[in-house]
Protein backbone atom coordinates (compact mmCIF):
# COMPACT_ATOMS: atom_id res chain seq x y z
CA UNK A 1 0.00 0.00 0.00
CA UNK A 2 2.80 2.82 0.62
CA UNK A 3 4.23 2.04 -2.75
CA UNK A 4 1.34 2.59 -4.14
CA UNK A 5 0.92 5.54 -3.05
CA UNK A 6 4.24 6.78 -2.77
CA UNK A 7 4.26 9.40 -5.41
CA UNK A 8 1.95 12.48 -4.06
CA UNK A 9 0.60 12.86 -7.18
CA UNK A 10 -0.82 9.30 -7.22
CA UNK A 11 -2.93 10.27 -4.30
CA UNK A 12 -3.93 13.25 -5.90
CA UNK A 13 -5.31 11.60 -8.88
CA UNK A 14 -6.69 8.31 -6.78
CA UNK A 15 -8.42 11.21 -3.88
CA UNK A 16 -9.19 13.85 -6.89
CA UNK A 17 -10.95 11.03 -8.74
CA UNK A 18 -12.90 9.49 -5.85
CA UNK A 19 -14.07 13.28 -5.24
CA UNK A 20 -15.11 13.99 -8.35
CA UNK A 21 -17.32 10.84 -8.46
CA UNK A 22 -18.68 12.12 -5.43
CA UNK A 23 -19.01 15.42 -6.44
CA UNK A 24 -21.12 13.84 -9.74
CA UNK A 25 -23.40 11.52 -7.22
CA UNK A 26 -24.18 14.56 -5.07
CA UNK A 27 -25.47 16.66 -7.84
CA UNK A 28 -27.10 14.32 -9.90
CA UNK A 29 -28.77 12.99 -6.13
CA UNK A 30 -29.60 16.68 -5.96
CA UNK A 31 -31.07 17.05 -9.58
CA UNK A 32 -33.19 13.72 -8.61
CA UNK A 33 -34.58 15.12 -5.47
CA UNK A 34 -35.44 18.54 -6.50
CA UNK A 35 -37.16 16.95 -9.94
CA UNK A 36 -34.82 18.81 -12.22
CA UNK A 37 -33.79 17.56 -15.38
CA UNK A 38 -36.14 15.22 -17.33
CA UNK A 39 -36.50 11.43 -15.62
CA UNK A 40 -34.96 10.18 -18.97
CA UNK A 41 -31.67 13.00 -18.54
CA UNK A 42 -31.30 12.15 -14.99
CA UNK A 43 -31.32 8.25 -15.78
CA UNK A 44 -28.70 8.57 -18.20
CA UNK A 45 -26.90 10.38 -15.67
CA UNK A 46 -27.06 7.58 -13.37
CA UNK A 47 -25.85 5.26 -16.02
CA UNK A 48 -23.14 6.99 -16.81
CA UNK A 49 -22.15 7.43 -12.86
CA UNK A 50 -22.61 3.98 -12.81
CA UNK A 51 -20.80 2.99 -15.63
CA UNK A 52 -17.63 5.24 -14.35
CA UNK A 53 -17.88 3.58 -10.75
CA UNK A 54 -17.77 0.08 -11.96
CA UNK A 55 -14.93 1.53 -14.38
CA UNK A 56 -12.64 3.71 -12.57
CA UNK A 57 -11.85 0.70 -9.77
CA UNK A 58 -10.89 -1.40 -13.10
CA UNK A 59 -8.52 1.56 -14.73
CA UNK A 60 -6.88 2.86 -10.91
CA UNK A 61 -7.01 -0.76 -9.05
CA UNK A 62 -4.74 -2.72 -11.67
CA UNK A 63 -2.29 0.30 -12.06
CA UNK A 64 -2.29 0.63 -8.10
CA UNK A 65 -1.86 -2.81 -7.52
CA UNK A 66 1.27 -3.39 -9.31
CA UNK A 67 3.28 -3.89 -12.63
CA UNK A 68 1.55 -7.55 -13.55
CA UNK A 69 -1.81 -6.29 -12.74
CA UNK A 70 -0.73 -3.71 -15.20
CA UNK A 71 0.41 -5.38 -17.95
CA UNK A 72 -2.32 -7.55 -17.58
CA UNK A 73 -5.25 -5.10 -17.32
CA UNK A 74 -3.87 -3.63 -20.59
CA UNK A 75 -3.25 -6.91 -22.37
CA UNK A 76 -7.41 -7.78 -21.48
CA UNK A 77 -8.03 -3.84 -22.85
CA UNK A 78 -6.77 -4.42 -25.67
CA UNK A 79 -8.48 -8.04 -26.71
CA UNK A 80 -11.86 -6.32 -25.87
CA UNK A 81 -11.30 -3.34 -28.01
CA UNK A 82 -9.76 -5.60 -30.57
CA UNK A 83 -13.08 -7.80 -30.52
CA UNK A 84 -15.18 -5.07 -31.03
CA UNK A 85 -12.73 -3.56 -33.81
CA UNK A 86 -12.95 -6.95 -35.58
CA UNK A 87 -16.96 -7.45 -34.85
CA UNK A 88 -17.77 -3.85 -35.99
CA UNK A 89 -15.29 -4.11 -39.18
CA UNK A 90 -16.11 -7.85 -40.55
CA UNK A 91 -12.87 -9.35 -39.55
CA UNK A 92 -13.45 -11.32 -37.44
CA UNK A 93 -14.82 -14.22 -40.03
CA UNK A 94 -11.40 -14.03 -40.80
CA UNK A 95 -9.95 -16.52 -38.43
CA UNK A 96 -6.53 -17.23 -39.23
CA UNK A 97 -5.34 -13.46 -39.43
CA UNK A 98 -8.12 -12.89 -36.60
CA UNK A 99 -6.13 -15.35 -34.26
CA UNK A 100 -2.78 -14.16 -35.61
CA UNK A 101 -3.51 -10.74 -34.52
CA UNK A 102 -4.50 -12.02 -31.23
CA UNK A 103 -1.70 -13.60 -30.89
CA UNK A 104 0.68 -10.30 -31.33
CA UNK A 105 -1.39 -8.73 -28.99
CA UNK A 106 -0.53 -11.41 -26.44
CA UNK A 107 2.94 -11.40 -27.23
CA UNK A 108 3.73 -7.82 -27.21
CA UNK A 109 2.04 -7.47 -23.84
CA UNK A 110 4.26 -10.53 -22.90
CA UNK A 111 7.15 -8.34 -23.91
CA UNK A 112 6.33 -5.85 -21.50
CA UNK A 113 5.49 -7.97 -18.70
CA UNK A 114 8.87 -9.58 -19.69
CA UNK A 115 10.65 -6.30 -19.86
CA UNK A 116 11.75 -6.97 -22.60
CA UNK A 117 12.74 -4.32 -25.39
CA UNK A 118 13.96 -5.52 -27.68
CA UNK A 119 11.68 -8.39 -28.35
CA UNK A 120 8.65 -5.43 -28.15
CA UNK A 121 10.30 -3.94 -30.55
CA UNK A 122 10.91 -6.39 -33.17
CA UNK A 123 7.03 -8.15 -32.61
CA UNK A 124 5.83 -4.89 -35.13
CA UNK A 125 7.63 -5.82 -38.01
CA UNK A 126 7.05 -9.59 -37.27
CA UNK A 127 3.69 -9.59 -36.35
CA UNK A 128 3.03 -7.83 -39.75
CA UNK A 129 4.63 -9.99 -41.49
CA UNK A 130 2.95 -12.85 -40.52
CA UNK A 131 -0.25 -10.95 -41.13
CA UNK A 132 1.00 -10.93 -44.71
CA UNK A 133 1.68 -14.16 -45.27
CA UNK A 134 -0.57 -16.07 -42.67
CA UNK A 135 -3.82 -16.02 -44.97
CA UNK A 136 -1.61 -16.59 -48.30
CA UNK A 137 -2.24 -20.58 -47.67
CA UNK A 138 -5.93 -20.26 -47.82
CA UNK A 139 -5.11 -19.44 -51.87
CA UNK A 140 -7.52 -16.67 -51.39
CA UNK A 141 -6.72 -13.77 -53.15
CA UNK A 142 -10.13 -12.11 -52.98
CA UNK A 143 -10.09 -9.35 -50.82
CA UNK A 144 -6.31 -10.25 -49.52
CA UNK A 145 -5.50 -6.09 -49.35
CA UNK A 146 -8.17 -5.74 -47.36
CA UNK A 147 -7.91 -8.19 -44.97
CA UNK A 148 -4.91 -7.56 -44.19
CA UNK A 149 -5.42 -4.03 -43.94
CA UNK A 150 -7.38 -4.25 -41.40
CA UNK A 151 -5.69 -6.80 -38.99
CA UNK A 152 -2.39 -4.80 -39.31
CA UNK A 153 -4.22 -1.73 -38.49
CA UNK A 154 -5.72 -3.59 -35.65
CA UNK A 155 -2.49 -4.96 -34.16
CA UNK A 156 -0.95 -1.54 -34.34
CA UNK A 157 -3.88 -0.12 -32.67
CA UNK A 158 -4.69 -2.56 -30.21
CA UNK A 159 -1.09 -4.41 -30.06
CA UNK A 160 1.66 -2.51 -30.57
CA UNK A 161 0.51 0.97 -29.47
CA UNK A 162 -1.46 -0.14 -26.69
CA UNK A 163 0.99 -2.38 -24.92
CA UNK A 164 3.18 0.63 -24.53
CA UNK A 165 0.67 1.72 -21.70
CA UNK A 166 1.49 -1.34 -20.08
CA UNK A 167 5.33 -1.26 -20.80
CA UNK A 168 5.52 1.48 -18.65
CA UNK A 169 5.10 0.16 -15.43
CA UNK A 170 8.52 -1.72 -16.02
CA UNK A 171 9.56 1.53 -14.38
CA UNK A 172 9.03 1.98 -10.54
CA UNK A 173 7.97 5.34 -11.44
CA UNK A 174 4.85 4.46 -13.65
CA UNK A 175 2.05 4.91 -11.41
CA UNK A 176 1.76 8.46 -10.96
CA UNK A 177 2.80 8.62 -15.51
CA UNK A 178 -0.01 6.26 -15.93
CA UNK A 179 -2.70 7.55 -13.61
CA UNK A 180 -2.00 10.96 -15.24
CA UNK A 181 -2.27 9.70 -18.77
CA UNK A 182 -5.59 8.33 -17.93
CA UNK A 183 -6.91 11.06 -16.28
CA UNK A 184 -5.69 13.08 -18.66
CA UNK A 185 -7.57 11.65 -21.67
CA UNK A 186 -10.64 11.32 -19.47
CA UNK A 187 -10.65 14.79 -18.70
CA UNK A 188 -9.84 15.87 -22.32
CA UNK A 189 -13.12 14.40 -23.65
CA UNK A 190 -14.90 16.44 -21.15
CA UNK A 191 -12.95 19.97 -21.63
CA UNK A 192 -13.87 18.81 -25.16
CA UNK A 193 -17.55 18.57 -24.73
CA UNK A 194 -17.38 21.33 -21.98
CA UNK A 195 -15.70 23.85 -23.58
CA UNK A 196 -17.68 23.08 -27.35
CA UNK A 197 -20.66 23.79 -25.58
CA UNK A 198 -19.78 26.83 -23.74
CA UNK A 199 -18.11 28.85 -26.56
CA UNK A 200 -19.87 27.00 -29.79
CA UNK A 201 -18.47 28.37 -32.83
CA UNK A 202 -17.77 26.85 -35.70
CA UNK A 203 -17.64 23.05 -35.99
CA UNK A 204 -13.74 20.76 -35.85
CA UNK A 205 -14.93 17.74 -38.98
CA UNK A 206 -18.57 18.14 -39.01
CA UNK A 207 -17.99 14.85 -41.45
CA UNK A 208 -16.21 13.28 -39.02
CA UNK A 209 -17.95 14.00 -35.65
CA UNK A 210 -20.82 16.31 -36.10
CA UNK A 211 -21.34 17.40 -32.69
CA UNK A 212 -16.88 18.41 -32.08
CA UNK A 213 -16.41 22.47 -32.43
CA UNK A 214 -12.70 23.85 -33.41
CA UNK A 215 -13.28 26.10 -29.51
CA UNK A 216 -13.80 22.40 -28.23
CA UNK A 217 -10.61 21.34 -29.27
CA UNK A 218 -8.54 24.21 -28.39
CA UNK A 219 -10.20 24.21 -24.87
CA UNK A 220 -9.08 20.64 -24.26
CA UNK A 221 -5.65 21.12 -25.58
CA UNK A 222 -5.64 24.21 -23.03
CA UNK A 223 -6.93 22.17 -20.19
CA UNK A 224 -5.93 19.11 -20.88
CA UNK A 225 -2.11 20.27 -21.72
CA UNK A 226 -2.10 22.69 -18.38
CA UNK A 227 -2.88 19.90 -15.69
CA UNK A 228 -0.48 17.84 -17.85
CA UNK A 229 2.03 20.11 -17.79
CA UNK A 230 1.39 20.59 -13.91
CA UNK A 231 1.20 16.93 -13.00
CA UNK A 232 4.42 16.40 -15.21
CA UNK A 233 6.23 19.39 -12.83
CA UNK A 234 6.12 16.98 -10.33
CA UNK A 235 6.27 13.45 -11.74
CA UNK A 236 9.60 14.64 -13.73
CA UNK A 237 10.94 16.61 -11.02
CA UNK A 238 15.23 16.62 -12.00
CA UNK A 239 14.96 15.06 -15.16
CA UNK A 240 15.02 17.12 -18.40
CA UNK A 241 11.66 16.39 -18.86
CA UNK A 242 10.68 19.07 -16.09
CA UNK A 243 11.98 22.24 -18.36
CA UNK A 244 8.55 24.03 -19.26
CA UNK A 245 9.80 23.92 -22.75
CA UNK A 246 9.49 20.16 -22.73
CA UNK A 247 6.92 19.74 -20.45
CA UNK A 248 4.58 22.22 -22.61
CA UNK A 249 4.77 20.31 -25.94
CA UNK A 250 4.32 17.33 -23.95
CA UNK A 251 1.55 18.32 -22.71
CA UNK A 252 -0.13 19.59 -25.91
CA UNK A 253 0.50 16.17 -27.40
CA UNK A 254 -1.33 14.41 -25.03
CA UNK A 255 -4.39 16.20 -25.62
CA UNK A 256 -3.80 16.49 -29.38
CA UNK A 257 -2.84 12.38 -29.48
CA UNK A 258 -5.92 11.99 -27.33
CA UNK A 259 -8.52 14.03 -29.73
CA UNK A 260 -7.42 12.46 -32.59
CA UNK A 261 -7.48 9.06 -31.14
CA UNK A 262 -11.07 10.01 -31.10
CA UNK A 263 -11.47 10.98 -34.54
CA UNK A 264 -9.95 8.11 -35.57
CA UNK A 265 -12.78 5.80 -34.31
CA UNK A 266 -15.00 8.30 -35.18
CA UNK A 267 -13.85 8.05 -38.85
CA UNK A 268 -13.81 4.03 -38.72
CA UNK A 269 -17.55 4.43 -37.25
CA UNK A 270 -18.69 6.84 -39.82
CA UNK A 271 -17.45 4.52 -42.41
CA UNK A 272 -18.55 1.33 -41.44
CA UNK A 273 -22.03 3.70 -40.42
CA UNK A 274 -22.53 2.64 -36.89
CA UNK A 275 -22.75 4.38 -33.97
CA UNK A 276 -21.14 2.91 -31.01
CA UNK A 277 -18.69 0.52 -31.52
CA UNK A 278 -20.87 -2.06 -28.68
CA UNK A 279 -22.87 -1.68 -25.81
CA UNK A 280 -21.19 -2.96 -23.17
CA UNK A 281 -20.95 0.21 -20.94
CA UNK A 282 -24.72 1.79 -20.27
CA UNK A 283 -24.37 5.42 -21.66
CA UNK A 284 -20.99 4.85 -23.16
CA UNK A 285 -21.36 2.18 -25.69
CA UNK A 286 -18.35 0.02 -26.28
CA UNK A 287 -15.55 -0.42 -24.35
CA UNK A 288 -13.51 1.49 -27.79
CA UNK A 289 -15.83 4.24 -27.58
CA UNK A 290 -14.30 5.17 -23.82
CA UNK A 291 -10.79 4.54 -24.63
CA UNK A 292 -10.12 5.56 -28.49
CA UNK A 293 -8.03 8.59 -26.76
CA UNK A 294 -5.92 6.04 -25.30
CA UNK A 295 -5.11 4.30 -28.28
CA UNK A 296 -2.49 7.03 -29.66
CA UNK A 297 -1.01 8.49 -26.51
CA UNK A 298 0.15 5.53 -25.09
CA UNK A 299 3.04 4.96 -27.91
CA UNK A 300 3.51 9.13 -28.22
CA UNK A 301 4.02 9.47 -24.65
CA UNK A 302 6.09 6.63 -23.98
CA UNK A 303 8.67 7.64 -26.97
CA UNK A 304 8.23 11.75 -25.61
CA UNK A 305 8.89 10.51 -22.12
CA UNK A 306 11.36 7.74 -23.02
CA UNK A 307 13.38 10.16 -25.32
CA UNK A 308 13.77 12.43 -21.91
CA UNK A 309 14.07 10.19 -18.97
CA UNK A 310 13.91 6.49 -20.48
CA UNK A 311 11.53 3.64 -19.23
CA UNK A 312 12.46 1.19 -16.28
CA UNK A 313 16.31 2.04 -16.37
CA UNK A 314 18.49 -0.28 -14.36
CA UNK A 315 15.53 -2.75 -13.85
CA UNK A 316 15.87 -6.21 -14.56
CA UNK A 317 15.29 -7.26 -17.91
CA UNK A 318 13.50 -10.20 -19.23
CA UNK A 319 12.07 -11.30 -15.91
CA UNK A 320 10.74 -13.93 -17.13
CA UNK A 321 12.69 -15.44 -20.29
CA UNK A 322 16.04 -14.95 -18.56
CA UNK B 1 -8.24 -5.33 -56.68
CA UNK B 2 -12.13 -5.27 -55.64
CA UNK B 3 -13.53 -2.56 -53.55
CA UNK B 4 -13.36 -2.86 -49.94
CA UNK B 5 -16.64 -4.29 -48.25
CA UNK B 6 -16.55 -4.12 -44.25
CA UNK B 7 -19.18 -6.29 -43.41
CA UNK B 8 -20.22 -6.00 -39.68
CA UNK B 9 -20.98 -8.49 -37.71
CA UNK B 10 -24.79 -9.42 -38.19
CA UNK B 11 -25.65 -9.21 -34.29
CA UNK B 12 -23.49 -6.16 -33.64
CA UNK B 13 -25.22 -3.55 -31.20
CA UNK B 14 -27.21 -6.37 -29.26
CA UNK B 15 -26.96 -6.80 -25.92
CA UNK B 16 -25.24 -10.31 -24.50
CA UNK B 17 -28.39 -12.16 -23.42
CA UNK B 18 -30.23 -10.93 -26.40
CA UNK B 19 -26.98 -11.60 -28.66
CA UNK B 20 -26.67 -15.23 -27.23
CA UNK B 21 -30.75 -16.10 -28.28
CA UNK B 22 -30.40 -14.03 -31.78
CA UNK B 23 -30.63 -16.21 -35.08
CA UNK B 24 -28.35 -13.44 -36.25
CA UNK B 25 -25.40 -14.76 -34.05
CA UNK B 26 -22.11 -14.42 -35.71
CA UNK B 27 -19.26 -16.28 -33.44
CA UNK B 28 -15.39 -15.44 -33.19
CA UNK B 29 -12.92 -16.87 -31.76
CA UNK B 30 -13.79 -18.14 -28.64
CA UNK B 31 -16.85 -19.34 -30.30
CA UNK B 32 -15.33 -21.13 -32.89
CA UNK B 33 -12.45 -22.48 -30.07
CA UNK B 34 -15.05 -24.26 -28.02
CA UNK B 35 -17.01 -25.20 -29.98
CA UNK B 36 -14.46 -26.93 -31.84
CA UNK B 37 -13.45 -28.35 -28.29
CA UNK B 38 -17.00 -29.43 -27.36
CA UNK B 39 -17.33 -31.35 -31.07
CA UNK B 40 -13.75 -33.20 -30.51
CA UNK B 41 -15.07 -34.07 -26.83
CA UNK B 42 -18.50 -35.48 -28.13
CA UNK B 43 -17.20 -37.25 -31.18
CA UNK B 44 -14.92 -38.81 -28.55
CA UNK B 45 -17.98 -40.12 -26.59
CA UNK B 46 -19.90 -41.01 -29.26
CA UNK B 47 -17.49 -43.68 -30.39
CA UNK B 48 -16.25 -44.67 -26.73
CA UNK B 49 -20.11 -45.28 -25.53
CA UNK B 50 -21.88 -45.86 -28.67
CA UNK B 51 -19.71 -47.08 -31.27
CA UNK B 52 -20.93 -44.42 -33.51
CA UNK B 53 -21.28 -46.25 -37.28
CA UNK B 54 -21.98 -43.77 -40.07
CA UNK B 55 -22.92 -44.90 -43.46
CA UNK B 56 -23.08 -42.84 -46.79
CA UNK B 57 -21.20 -40.47 -45.80
CA UNK B 58 -20.48 -40.17 -49.84
CA UNK B 59 -23.50 -38.65 -49.64
CA UNK B 60 -22.65 -35.65 -47.92
CA UNK B 61 -22.34 -32.61 -50.02
CA UNK B 62 -18.98 -31.51 -50.52
CA UNK B 63 -19.01 -27.84 -48.99
CA UNK B 64 -21.53 -25.98 -47.42
CA UNK B 65 -24.47 -24.85 -47.60
CA UNK B 66 -26.93 -27.34 -47.25
CA UNK B 67 -29.41 -28.68 -44.38
CA UNK B 68 -29.25 -31.82 -42.40
CA UNK B 69 -32.54 -33.55 -41.14
CA UNK B 70 -33.14 -36.72 -39.48
CA UNK B 71 -35.50 -38.66 -37.09
CA UNK B 72 -35.82 -37.10 -34.08
CA UNK B 73 -36.41 -38.98 -30.60
CA UNK B 74 -33.18 -38.01 -28.04
CA UNK B 75 -31.17 -35.21 -27.70
CA UNK B 76 -28.09 -37.37 -28.75
CA UNK B 77 -29.63 -36.70 -32.42
CA UNK B 78 -28.14 -33.35 -32.96
CA UNK B 79 -24.74 -34.60 -31.46
CA UNK B 80 -24.97 -37.20 -34.01
CA UNK B 81 -25.32 -35.62 -37.31
CA UNK B 82 -23.04 -32.96 -36.29
CA UNK B 83 -20.77 -35.77 -35.61
CA UNK B 84 -20.53 -36.71 -39.14
CA UNK B 85 -19.26 -33.79 -40.33
CA UNK B 86 -16.04 -32.91 -41.14
CA UNK B 87 -13.86 -29.79 -42.07
CA UNK B 88 -15.83 -26.44 -43.29
CA UNK B 89 -18.63 -28.02 -42.93
CA UNK B 90 -18.48 -29.08 -39.18
CA UNK B 91 -17.13 -25.55 -38.12
CA UNK B 92 -20.35 -24.25 -40.38
CA UNK B 93 -23.21 -26.62 -38.41
CA UNK B 94 -25.73 -25.01 -36.52
CA UNK B 95 -28.45 -27.04 -34.50
CA UNK B 96 -31.81 -25.76 -34.66
CA UNK B 97 -32.52 -26.42 -31.37
CA UNK B 98 -35.84 -25.42 -29.00
CA UNK B 99 -35.64 -21.99 -27.42
CA UNK B 100 -37.73 -23.47 -24.72
CA UNK B 101 -35.26 -26.43 -23.98
CA UNK B 102 -31.79 -25.01 -24.94
CA UNK B 103 -32.20 -20.98 -24.47
CA UNK B 104 -34.44 -20.55 -21.23
CA UNK B 105 -31.68 -19.90 -18.53
CA UNK B 106 -28.97 -17.82 -19.26
CA UNK B 107 -25.80 -20.41 -18.73
CA UNK B 108 -27.88 -22.60 -20.57
CA UNK B 109 -28.03 -20.28 -23.39
CA UNK B 110 -24.54 -19.72 -23.36
CA UNK B 111 -23.47 -22.92 -23.22
CA UNK B 112 -25.89 -23.78 -26.17
CA UNK B 113 -24.75 -20.75 -28.30
CA UNK B 114 -20.68 -21.39 -27.11
CA UNK B 115 -20.75 -25.43 -27.32
CA UNK B 116 -23.38 -26.77 -29.36
CA UNK B 117 -23.44 -23.49 -32.02
CA UNK B 118 -26.98 -23.92 -31.93
CA UNK B 119 -29.65 -21.11 -32.98
CA UNK B 120 -33.09 -21.15 -30.77
CA UNK B 121 -36.70 -22.26 -32.69
CA UNK B 122 -39.40 -21.02 -30.16
CA UNK B 123 -42.57 -23.77 -30.17
CA UNK B 124 -45.38 -22.03 -32.47
CA UNK B 125 -43.66 -18.53 -32.37
CA UNK B 126 -41.15 -18.97 -35.39
CA UNK B 127 -41.90 -15.58 -37.61
CA UNK B 128 -41.85 -15.27 -40.89
CA UNK B 129 -39.01 -13.07 -40.39
CA UNK B 130 -36.62 -15.48 -38.53
CA UNK B 131 -37.73 -17.70 -41.14
CA UNK B 132 -36.27 -15.08 -43.94
CA UNK B 133 -33.24 -14.51 -41.24
CA UNK B 134 -32.78 -18.42 -41.19
CA UNK B 135 -32.77 -18.61 -44.83
CA UNK B 136 -30.33 -15.71 -46.05
CA UNK B 137 -28.00 -16.75 -43.32
CA UNK B 138 -27.90 -20.25 -44.96
CA UNK B 139 -27.28 -19.15 -48.37
CA UNK B 140 -25.09 -15.85 -47.31
CA UNK B 141 -22.83 -16.88 -44.34
CA UNK B 142 -23.10 -20.55 -46.37
CA UNK B 143 -24.40 -22.92 -43.72
CA UNK B 144 -24.96 -26.40 -42.16
CA UNK B 145 -28.42 -26.38 -40.10
CA UNK B 146 -29.22 -29.48 -38.32
CA UNK B 147 -32.46 -29.62 -38.53
CA UNK B 148 -35.41 -32.22 -37.04
CA UNK B 149 -38.22 -31.71 -38.98
CA UNK B 150 -40.32 -33.39 -36.54
CA UNK B 151 -40.29 -30.42 -34.10
CA UNK B 152 -40.15 -32.38 -30.83
CA UNK B 153 -38.56 -35.66 -29.63
CA UNK B 154 -40.92 -38.81 -30.77
CA UNK B 155 -42.03 -39.75 -27.24
CA UNK B 156 -42.41 -43.64 -28.77
CA UNK B 157 -39.76 -43.49 -31.28
CA UNK B 158 -41.58 -43.18 -34.47
CA UNK B 159 -40.82 -40.76 -37.03
CA UNK B 160 -43.99 -38.58 -36.19
CA UNK B 161 -45.08 -36.11 -38.91
CA UNK B 162 -43.05 -33.08 -40.24
CA UNK B 163 -43.58 -29.37 -40.07
CA UNK B 164 -43.69 -26.90 -42.68
CA UNK B 165 -40.17 -25.03 -41.48
CA UNK B 166 -38.08 -26.85 -43.36
CA UNK B 167 -39.90 -26.11 -47.14
CA UNK B 168 -40.02 -22.53 -46.42
CA UNK B 169 -35.92 -22.86 -45.97
CA UNK B 170 -35.79 -24.82 -48.66
CA UNK B 171 -38.56 -23.87 -51.57
CA UNK B 172 -37.01 -22.34 -54.59
CA UNK B 173 -33.42 -22.58 -53.11
CA UNK B 174 -30.53 -24.80 -54.53
CA UNK B 175 -29.43 -25.57 -50.68
CA UNK B 176 -29.40 -29.36 -50.58
CA UNK B 177 -31.46 -31.16 -47.31
CA UNK B 178 -29.51 -34.78 -46.69
CA UNK B 179 -31.72 -36.87 -45.43
CA UNK B 180 -29.95 -38.98 -42.45
CA UNK B 181 -31.83 -41.67 -39.96
CA UNK B 182 -30.50 -42.44 -36.46
CA UNK B 183 -30.98 -46.03 -34.86
CA UNK B 184 -30.62 -46.74 -31.19
CA UNK B 185 -31.12 -42.81 -30.19
CA UNK B 186 -33.98 -43.75 -28.49
CA UNK B 187 -33.24 -47.11 -26.45
CA UNK B 188 -29.62 -44.60 -25.12
CA UNK B 189 -31.32 -41.53 -24.40
CA UNK B 190 -35.20 -40.83 -24.79
CA UNK B 191 -36.93 -38.09 -23.70
CA UNK B 192 -38.21 -39.82 -20.31
CA UNK B 193 -34.43 -40.56 -19.06
CA UNK B 194 -32.62 -37.83 -17.67
CA UNK B 195 -29.14 -38.93 -18.69
CA UNK B 196 -27.91 -41.61 -21.60
CA UNK B 197 -26.61 -44.75 -21.08
CA UNK B 198 -24.16 -46.75 -23.28
CA UNK B 199 -25.37 -48.40 -26.66
CA UNK B 200 -24.74 -48.85 -30.19
CA UNK B 201 -25.76 -45.63 -32.66
CA UNK B 202 -26.14 -46.02 -36.35
CA UNK B 203 -26.58 -43.18 -38.91
CA UNK B 204 -27.48 -43.45 -42.61
CA UNK B 205 -26.98 -40.67 -44.93
CA UNK B 206 -29.28 -40.60 -48.14
CA UNK B 207 -28.52 -38.69 -50.97
CA UNK B 208 -29.66 -35.10 -50.81
CA UNK B 209 -32.67 -33.51 -52.15
CA UNK B 210 -32.47 -30.04 -54.09
CA UNK B 211 -35.87 -28.24 -54.36
CA UNK B 212 -34.92 -25.42 -56.70
CA UNK B 213 -37.77 -25.91 -58.94
CA UNK B 214 -40.27 -25.80 -56.18
CA UNK B 215 -42.36 -23.48 -55.49
CA UNK B 216 -42.70 -21.62 -52.53
CA UNK B 217 -46.24 -21.75 -51.85
CA UNK B 218 -48.46 -24.42 -50.31
CA UNK B 219 -48.31 -27.28 -52.87
CA UNK B 220 -44.81 -26.47 -53.22
CA UNK B 221 -44.45 -27.03 -49.11
CA UNK B 222 -46.35 -30.33 -48.87
CA UNK B 223 -44.59 -31.78 -51.64
CA UNK B 224 -40.99 -30.68 -50.21
CA UNK B 225 -42.08 -32.00 -46.62
CA UNK B 226 -43.84 -35.11 -47.86
CA UNK B 227 -40.08 -35.89 -50.29
CA UNK B 228 -38.23 -35.25 -47.34
CA UNK B 229 -40.16 -37.55 -44.85
CA UNK B 230 -40.22 -40.26 -47.09
CA UNK B 231 -36.56 -39.82 -47.89
CA UNK B 232 -35.98 -40.36 -44.20
CA UNK B 233 -38.20 -43.30 -43.94
CA UNK B 234 -36.45 -44.97 -46.78
CA UNK B 235 -33.60 -44.69 -44.65
CA UNK B 236 -35.09 -47.38 -42.16
CA UNK B 237 -32.61 -50.44 -42.10
CA UNK B 238 -35.91 -52.71 -42.95
CA UNK B 239 -36.15 -49.99 -46.05
CA UNK B 240 -32.66 -50.15 -47.03
CA UNK B 241 -32.70 -52.66 -49.83
CA UNK B 242 -35.31 -50.90 -51.21
CA UNK B 243 -34.36 -48.42 -54.18
CA UNK B 244 -33.64 -45.25 -52.58
CA UNK B 245 -35.74 -41.89 -53.92
CA UNK B 246 -34.06 -40.28 -57.18
CA UNK B 247 -33.30 -37.09 -55.81
CA UNK B 248 -35.28 -34.00 -57.87
CA UNK B 249 -33.73 -32.23 -59.89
Amino acid sequence: MSTAFAHPVTVLIVFATAGTLALAAAVIGALTLTGRGSPGFRRELWLRLGSWCVLLPLMLGPVLAGREYTVLAVTLLGLLCYREYARATGLFRDRVLSAVTVLGILFANFAALDHWYGFFVALWPLTVSLLAVASIPQDRPEGYIQRVGLAVFGYMLFGAGLAHLGYMANDPNYRPIVLMLLTAVALNDVAAFTCGKLMGGPKLLPATSPNKTISGALGAVIVTGTVVVLLGRAIFTGTPMAAWHWLIPFGVLVSVAGQAGDLMLSSIKRDIGIKDMGVVLPGHGGILDRFNSLLLVSPAAFHFIGYFVGWGLGQPVRVITG
Amino acid sequence: MKEWRLRPARDLGLAPAERLRSLSRERGLVGVTLNGLWRRTVRGYLAVAHSLEVEGRENLPAEPPFIMIANHCSHLDALTLAAALRGPAARQAHALAAGEVFFGTDPGAAFSAYAINALPVWRGATTRGALETLRTRLVEDRLVFILFPEGTRSRTGEMGAFQAGLARLVAGTSVPVVPCRIEGAHACWPAAQRLPRAGKLKLRIGPPLVFATTAPDAAGRHAITTACRAAVMALETSNSNEPQPEPSA
